[in-house]
């Protein structure tokens, strides 16, 4: 009998424990059905960039008692395996932030809210955003997300180092054989100090260093209907032997393999320039740094733009009818200034860009950021948005990284990663 | 039909005494491991076994049935093949190495010195450490340029050598800092095998003039038998199954040469097949195969060992 009860009290405990969890889970799911809606909400910020977040929604928790936000920090890296561990649980958040790129990967999701209708209403004023982020919210016709960042490529140099190898400043009029030359001269193997660096983790960060260089070069990614590879064409042969002849022929470039020492060797002056965003800039704290846009081919000085997305999640009882309203909030020309003043944000809506006074404040915050500011407007293209980018990005990081480690030429290279891409491309219909 | 009744009761009488033998609080006690296994453990298995057999992907609910297909597509895919001869490239580097090299460690610490104590522990310490803090200590070390590594060797005029960063070398630089990391796990195995060697046996071989050397090969090697049995199939089940260590420190680069099968699973069921690509399937595919290759292996190792351990009595 002793041990009847023995079974009894453990068979009792676990089943405390599990109506405990059903307890959490309806206190959850009831405040749907009416009254204030709290909403989960994931973002990607910390520091000066998540206080500049916060502030933002503490006035709007603030003025907004029945629709309340719940931030959530999750790593940007991982918002979309985060996301699809979330959708297999079937309770995504309301809100996240995401790569554009993952754009077509997140169409395939369940309870994903097309947006199309809604970013035609007078409180978005949807036309007010730059092209280049509208053209990379939509995907297939379908817009799927609210520009939430916008980034581009700049050259950020160290003006300590420039003086004392005796070389000009880079100028709005540079070539790549220009920057190749002062990235030699800035070269000095005996004190460990490179010219410039690369990220060489064939992501697709090493893929989007070299699209402005094909571009700018009359090339392209893909063919106008995005059936075929274009990248290996002569131009973009060429525009890939710009950066061999500097790592394999010059050896000036860091080739940073991890991607992340490039900022610490930069702040601590081993590296003469970088080709990078407005997002690094608040790790040179130790530097004389100076931005100029990116060197051209012929003139053309065309630079590429990363945006980042909001996306929202239909979990029913007006929840994403409250996500809409705060996103258009929280996108709307005030609000964005105030970010962009906090957190060094490029500012992307044509009001705002065209507002000049806004735009003198904006560069006192952080030195450089209004070079990025005005750099928007030297973005031409976009990056195809297709299911099999990823796999078209892989071949082309592949062979970018290979060129450079004079490990294939770059005819061979891109040649070999163009067959890739296309079966790639074939599979994915 | 007259065996019915008589049977039925005798199955509830079983049932009642089960309720208060000792068989039932067992599992009562264990119920909560059952749970989390099955929940963790089996369940995924299943899951995994399921969508092998499916063209999916994680975030859309849309699931295709597509047989054998995904096992068929295997053979024919350059990456699948990348990855599994770098798999087995490391495998045996790895398994090797760090039984070797542990042998060597377990019998320098297995005698009376001032500080063992101290070493065993030192010896034990990477085990505990964090695979992340690990991969940052080695990328520093290992750094081409500004590496504590380099500088050394080239104190003594060698390098510098690329490691993580040279393709033919990233391999063995995680082969270095894998060894590293699990030494200690087969020292302690290792030492404790030793510490079970008789004493009596290495005196009578002593006395029969047997050198030190062939006394170690002739005597101990033989008794630590099953230690080496139990760490060739541990080592070489965790070698197959490597993906923190290339997650962290290599992404699989540079140029895929440190693109082992876990690690290529993960990416296409978790970065690349996630949306209408629809490549989890594919993976939990490749996954499976692994696991038969791993079972297989396991199996043939036991049955080799049966053959060749001696275990004492």
């Amino acid at each position: 009998m002793r041990r009847l009860l023995v079974l009894l009290a453990v068979l009792g405990l676990l089943a405390s424990a599990c109506t405990g969890g059903d307890d959490n889970e309806s206190a959850a799911t009831g405040e749907t059905a009416s009254g204030p809606v709290t909403l989960t909400f994931w973002h990607g910020y910390t520091e000066y960039e998540k206080d500049s977040l916060y502030a933002l929604l503490d006035q709007w928790n603030a003025e907004n008692p029945d629709i309340q936000i719940d931030p959530l920090f999750v790593n940007n890296d991982n918002a979309l395996q985060k996301l699809t561990v979330a959708l297999q649980g079937g309770e995504p958040p309301d809100i996240t932030y995401q790569y554009g790129s993952s754009l077509p990967q997140l169409a395939a999701a369940p309870g994903l809210v097309d947006l199309t209708d809604w970013v035609q209403s007078p409180e978005v004023n949807w036309e007010d955003f730059v092209a280049g982020a509208r053209e990379a919210a939509t995907f297939e016709g379908k817009v799927l997300g609210v520009p939430a960042l916008i980034d581009n490529l700049a050259v950020v140099y160290n003006k300590t180092l420039f003086d004392e190898a005796n070389l000009e400043y880079p100028n709005a009029d540079w070539t790549w054989d220009d920057f190749r030359a002062a990235a030699k001269a800035l070269t000095d193997p005996s004190k460990k100090q490179f010219g410039f660096s690369y990220p060489m983790d064939a992501s697709e960060d090493s893929v989007w260093h070299y699209d402005p260089l094909l571009w700018q070069n009359g090339g392209s990614i893909l063919t106008e209907d995005n059936t075929q590879a274009a990248f290996n064409s002569p131009e973009g042969v060429e525009a890939l032997q710009v950066l061999t002849g500097m790592a394999v022929e010059d050896e000036s470039v860091f080739l940073d393999l991890q991607n992340s020492p490039y900022t610490g060797l930069f702040n601590s002056g081993k590296i003469g320039m970088l080709v990078t965003g407005p997002w690094d800039l608040g790790s040179f704290p130790d530097v004389d740094y100076g931005v100029e846009i990116l060197p051209g081919f012929d003139g053309d000085h065309q630079t590429i733009a990363g945006p980042d997305m909001w996306t929202v999640f239909d979990n029913g009882g007006g929840r994403a009818q409250a996500a809409e309203a705060f996103i258009a909030w929280l996108t709307a020309p005030e609000q964005m200034k105030a970010d962009a003043l906090a957190a060094g944000h490029l500012p992307f809506r044509l009001s705002v860009i065209d507002d000049t006074a806004f735009i003198d404040e904006f560069g006192k915050t952080i030195p450089g950021v209004d070079t990025f500011a005005q750099n928007l407007a030297n973005v031409e293209q976009a990056r195809p948005v297709l299911a099999a980018y990823p796999q078209v990005s892989e071949a082309m990081g592949l062979a970018i990284v290979s060129a450079m480690l004079g490990e294939k030429d770059p005819q061979t290279a891109l040649d070999d990663a163009a067959a890739q891409a296309n079966d790639a491309l074939a599979l994915a219909g | 039909m007259r065996w019915r009744s008589p049977g039925r009761l005798r199955r509830v009488d079983r049932f009642r005494r089960f309720l208060v033998s000792d068989h039932a609080a067992g599992w009562a006690f264990i119920l909560p491991s059952v749970i989390l296994i099955a929940v963790f453990g089996i369940i995924p298995i299943l899951w995994g076994l399921i969508l092998s057999f499916q063209k999916a992907g994680l975030i859309s609910p849309e699931r295709e049935w597509v047989g054998l297909s995904n096992y068929a597509k295997i053979a024919s895919d350059p990456k699948a093949r990348q990855a599994a001869v770098n798999t087995i490239y490391y495998t045996f580097l790895f398994v090797p190495t760090s039984i070797l090299a542990s042998l060597f460690i377990a019998h320098a610490l297995n005698r009376k010195i001032a500080f063992v104590r101290f070493y065993r522990l030192a010896v034990f310490i990477p085990v505990v450490t964090s695979t992340i803090a690990t991969g940052i200590m080695f990328l520093w070390l290992f750094d081409k340029n500004y590496g504590l590594a380099n500088w050394l060797l080239g104190k003594v005029g060698l390098g510098p050598f690329g490691f993580f960063e040279d393709p033919n070398q990233a391999m063995i630089a995680l082969v270095l800092m894998t060894v590293w990391g699990w030494l200690g796990f087969d020292t302690i195995i290792y030492l404790a095998a030793l510490q079970g060697v008789p004493q009596e046996l290495m005196e009578a071989a002593s006395i029969d003039g047997s050198s030190r050397w062939s006394t170690f090969w002739r005597v101990t090697w033989p008794m630590l038998g099953p230690a080496t049995l139990l760490l060739v199939v541990w080592s070489t089940i965790s070698a197959l199954q490597l993906f923190d260590e290339v997650f962290f420190v290599t992404h699989g680069g540079p140029l895929g040469r440190t693109s082992v099968v876990v690690f290529y699973v993960y990416r296409l069921a978790f970065e690349q097949g996630l949306g209408s690509l629809s490549l989890a399937g594919y993976a939990a595919a490749i996954a499976y195969v692994l696991f038969l290759v791993i079972l297989m292996l396991t199996l043939a190792q036991f049955w080799l060992g049966r053959r060749v351990v001696h275990y004492s009595s």
